[in-house]
């Protein structure tokens, strides 16, 4: 078994999990009510913060996805487990 | 007409048995009706949860949220919050 993680891993994990769910039910809202500018608004926000979340997320734990960057010049972090749906 | 009872989601009916039927009777089916299903077009501006909760909740605006219990397990009568 993997070294347990630690346990600003889960909330930082959860933290990405909320913006990006209400990144996706602004998505699937704006769909069908393209001109909602408070809506729009909000999903701006929360786009931005999920990356923000993301980048941060990232560079203490490593890569979320496959396309993520790299952190060091040696060695490949995506091989290394476990990957994030696995915690 | 059947008595008026409070609205709720989850609806049930009870298919008719007949006599030549070999099974045994079904009883009281449930079947869920949520609350999209009465709201045609999203109208704008919704009372949202807050994000935490929304995850949770399984939707963003507070008026989809829909509880479900499972009608067929035992003392599933109780609806929690």
């Amino acid at each position: 078994m993997t070294k347990p993680l630690p346990k600003e891993y889960y909330k930082q994990l959860e933290e990405i999990q909320t913006a990006d769910f209400v990144v996706m039910e602004l998505m699937l809202y704006l769909d069908t009510h393209p001109t909602d500018q408070q809506a729009i608004g909000q999903y701006n926000q929360f786009s931005q913060y999920s990356k923000q979340l993301k980048r941060a997320f990232e560079s203490q734990f490593g890569p979320l996805q496959q396309g993520s960057l790299n952190p060091s010049q040696t060695d490949w972090a995506w091989s290394e487990s476990p990957w994030p749906w696995q915690v | 007409m059947k008595s008026q009872q409070p609205f709720t989601s989850a609806k049930s009916y009870v298919p008719p048995h007949s006599p030549f039927d070999p099974c045994p009777p079904i009883g009281r089916k449930y079947y869920s009706t949520p609350p999209n299903l009465y709201l045609g077009f999203q109208p704008s501006d919704l009372p949202q949860f807050s994000p935490a909760d929304a995850l949770r909740k399984g939707t963003l605006w507070k008026v989809f949220y829909d509880y479900y219990d499972n009608p067929y397990r035992k003392g599933a009568g109780k609806s929690r919050d």
